[in-house]
């Protein structure tokens, strides 16, 4: 993207990204600080990863999100207009302890800290996995479908998540802080670079070679989106939210943005294997899918079933599990007309152009780790 | 000869043949004409339209007798001035004219035309042309207006190509020009039939305001034509594939035709799929606007047609070295889907769509952009016609145990779970009986389970042989002595 000329920026205020060192945040801070008129502070339980050169003026303070009273002193001293919340554990591989901790407490104690400093925006990241049970199809889902929690929803983090949209979406002019203003953000399968889960995952099943594989029968469209997409979608909503603010009537409900959560997405679903062979051949796979071994979803569960049995038995984890299989053959994909009705949203990063940067960084990634290596 | 290869086709396709049958007998045109009541010159009419094309006439000869009339007439007269453009037998200087002033020559009564070559295939239709001057002057005014008005247009852009020696000696250059071209000889066609179509007030007026939408019916059906056609055109010295696509694959035009660059001229007509697809959505939007059956049948079958036909071309070698056509089956088939409603459209969009993402591969250059192409017009039919419901959805997440179960089903889960028990209680049974069995005999012919354990217990898994497993039995009967 090119830099936007300074006088043409939009002002967004005194801009605080919390976890804008991790993957999102960092994409946020940069397209804030390329597009858009604002003074950038940055709040990270680490703050020494994806940071900013000083001389972009960025701040940058390490902080606990789960300790209201380590917050309440920097959101005093940054005094921000617009909070980001995009802080929060990977999907994979945190215990059900930490999610409560990080996505639901963490969460009260931002929307306190705002409340508590006359914050006028919030805009939280929550996820479109919310309204999935992880088994049913989704198929151009939208905002009036149902977020699925408890019994039925089988995923913890998505439970987390959801319990705290339904907290920053409450704050929304809630008695504490009429003034604050909230949005939610939903996006679907976030890839890009900076990226530690999705792209490294199916970049390296075709560098162990077995992209020889697929699981169903590949006719199931699923949603990924860029990155810079995401960052762009939270930006618009905290713009739109600031001119909420300055409203004396509230918006007509068609309009509204306060309040209200939006799914994010490349507006490009996609047959789901189709993804991860737009991305071998980026990295430079030359195959068709003549060599591919078709497993059925079926067949899929059976071996994955046997598969968790036997590695349970010898205490390993599985090459193969269930919830992949399903996974990886459902229908998951959503319709974004509300995030482009009042946001005005409309993807500023092809899939094709993302696939082909996101590559390109793991690519390099990839290089520096083997020279770190060789050394 | 044909006659034979049909037939023997048809006998080893009973599903093809089963189509054609069903088609044939069971199809009850919405409206049909009534030729007893119909003037010489109008008879005459239907003659030269049946003549000069198979595959409109019959759709055309089914419409409201409100627009019967009107387009076949229209289709006659664009046919004329076709018969014209396309007669390299007649030059430039005096073809240039009356490519531009043919709609004045509907108004000339008598007017007829043969210095056609003889071997024009409609020659006949521009000898005859005064039978449809005179049908053109009784339709309504309103209909005269619309047609001349789209005749002078096409009239004026096919002078402009007969003009352009560069088109005529290298082709179409770019996407551009080529979209451009699909406009003159389709694009007007499309808005001319909506502006008929609304004026007979049979189709949403909200049409005229979105005239990209009737462009794209005009573009969808031409640009798959021209795909199919490669071959024949080639033959017949034309290239109409746009250089600015052609050259990113082989570096010569002819190259696409050389059995050597198989794999390169296949990559360039995915390529011209992925233009030509382009065009589903609005197509299936504008077939949306349509009130009138007869006049949805007469939009939706060539568009049906269309979308099976690009399936069938797509990485498909042959359009290379032969004519390709769907099967006369699979043309009846789908017109006996798609004569009822949109939905039944969209479902055999929705299917073609996904054959071609199926053959699509990632060895392609255009890859992803045709997956997300068949992937964008699933969502569009997907908007149009849900199938999910987020009330009831909602409904069953508010129930909170998922989906709602009977007590009927209950009792028979229940059931069928009792039955599962009782067949693995049996199984298991069964087991342990032969064991017992097994293990028994064993046990009277003389086996040594005791020593067999004890070694087990050791870690000895191999069973040993001959003197050494004496020498076991000896050590473990007088281990205590």
């Amino acid at each position: 993207m090119a830099p936007t000329p300074a006088q043409s920026k939009k002002p967004l205020g005194k801009a605080l990204v919390i976890g804008g060192c991790g993957f999102l945040g960092h994409h946020i801070v940069n397209l804030i600080h390329s597009s858009y008129d604002a003074q950038i502070s940055v709040i990270d339980l680490r703050t020494t990863n994806n940071r900013r050169p000083d001389s972009d003026g960025v701040q940058y303070f390490d902080g606990d999100i789960t300790s209201l009273s380590s917050l309440i002193p920097l959101f005093e001293k940054i005094r921000p207009d617009v909070v980001f919340h995009t802080a929060s554990p990977n999907l994979m591989g945190s215990s059900k302890e930490m999610y409560k901790k990080v996505n639901v407490d963490g969460t009260k104690c931002v929307i306190e800290a705002c409340q508590k400093t006359g914050v006028k925006a919030l805009v939280y990241t929550s996820s479109a996995s919310i309204i999935s049970d992880n088994a049913t199809d989704l198929i151009n889902a939208d905002e009036r479908w149902p977020v699925i929690r408890g019994k039925m929803q089988t995923e913890y983090y998505s439970e987390t998540k959801a319990e705290a949209e339904s907290l920053a979406i409450a704050a929304n002019r809630a008695e504490a802080a009429p003034k604050l203003l909230t949005a939610a953000i939903r996006p679907a399968a976030i890839f890009g670079s900076g990226d530690v889960q999705l792209i490294p995952r199916v970049l390296d099943v075709y560098y162990q070679n077995k992209s020889g594989f697929q699981l169903g029968d590949n006719t199931n469209l699923f949603d990924f989106t860029h990155v810079d997409n995401v960052a762009h979608g939270h930006i618009l909503a905290a713009v739109a939210l600031l001119q909420t603010s300055t409203l004396t009537t509230p918006p007509l409900d068609h309009e509204k943005v306060d309040g209200e959560a939006f799914f994010i997405t490349n507006d490009a679903p996609v047959y789901f294997w189709d993804f991860s062979r737009a991305l071998w051949k980026a990295a430079g796979n030359t195959k068709g899918t003549e060599h591919v071994w078709v497993i059925s979803k079926d067949m899929g569960l059976m071996i994955g079933g046997a598969m968790e049995w036997i590695n349970w038995v010898l205490g390993k984890t599985p090459k193969l599990t269930i919830k992949q299989v399903k996974y990886s053959c459902m229908t998951r994909y959503y319709s974004i007309g509300k995030a482009k009705m009042r946001l005005g949203y409309s993807p500023i990063v092809s899939l094709e152009e993302g696939i082909r940067s996101a590559v390109q960084w793991y690519e390099t990634e990839r290089m520096k780790e083997g020279e770190k290596k060789s050394q | 000869m044909v006659a034979v290869k049909t037939l023997a086709y048809l006998l080893v396709h009973p599903n093809q043949l089963r189509a054609i049958i069903q088609w044939k007998v069971w199809h009850d045109p919405v409206h049909s004409r009534n030729p007893e009541k119909e003037s010489p010159t109008l008879r005459s009419c239907f003659k030269f339209l049946d003549m000069t094309s198979r595959s409109f006439s019959s759709v055309i000869q089914e419409l409201t007798p409100e627009l019967l009339v009107p387009v076949a007439l229209f289709y006659l007269v664009l046919r004329g001035l076709d018969t014209i453009e396309d007669d390299m037998t007649i030059a430039l200087d005096e073809k240039e004219p009356l490519l531009r002033n043919f709609d004045q020559i509907l108004d000339k009564d008598g007017w007829t035309f043969d210095r056609n070559g003889p071997n024009e295939k409609d020659r006949e239709l521009l000898v005859h042309f005064d039978d449809i001057i005179t049908e053109f002057k009784l339709i309504k005014p309103a209909y005269q207006a619309i047609i001349k008005d789209i005749t002078t247009k096409m009239g004026n852009g096919m002078a402009d190509y007969a003009n352009n020696a560069e088109h005529n000696v290298n082709g179409v250059n770019t996407i551009k020009d080529y979209e451009l071209y699909c406009h003159y000889v389709a694009g007007l066609v499309g808005d001319g039939l909506t502006r008929l179509f609304v004026e007979s007030q049979l189709a949403n007026p909200a049409l005229l305001k979105r005239p990209e939408l009737s462009e794209s019916m005009g573009q969808f059906l031409q640009k798959t034509n021209i795909i199919r056609d490669i071959r024949e055109d080639y033959d017949d010295k034309r290239r109409f594939w746009p250089k600015e696509i052609w050259s990113k694959h082989v570096t010569k035009f002819d190259d696409l035709f050389d059995p050597n660059h198989r794999t390169e001229a296949l990559t360039c007509s995915s390529e011209m799929v992925l233009n030509s697809l382009k065009h589903a959505e609005e197509c299936l939007f504008y077939l949306a606007g349509l009130k009138e059956q007869s006049v949805f049948n007469f939009a939706a079958i060539p568009q049906v047609m269309a979308i099976a036909t690009l399936e069938l071309v797509f990485q498909n070698p042959d359009i290379f070295t032969k004519n390709v056509k769907i099967t006369k089956g699979d043309a009846c088939q789908l017109m006996m889907e798609c004569s009822q409603n949109l939905r039944t459209v969209c479902d055999i969009f929705k299917r073609y769509a996904q054959r071609i993402h199926k053959k699509n591969s990632p060895k392609d250059p255009n890859f992803l952009a045709i997956s997300l192409e068949c992937a964008k017009i699933e969502q569009f039919i997907e908007s149009i016609y849900p199938s999910q419901d987020p009330k009831v959805l909602s409904l069953i997440a508010a129930s909170q145990g998922g989906p709602v179960v009977d007590e009927k089903t209950k009792a028979e889960q229940a059931a069928a779970n009792k039955d599962v028990m009782y067949l693995a209680f049996a199984v298991i049974a069964t087991l342990g009986l032969i064991s017992v069995l097994m293990i028994g005999a064993a046990w009277l012919a003389g086996a040594r389970f005791d020593i067999a354990f004890a070694e087990l217990r050791k870690g000895i898994f191999a069973p040993k042989t001959g003197e050494e497993a004496a020498a076991v039995v000896a050590q473990h009967d007088h281990g205590e002595l």
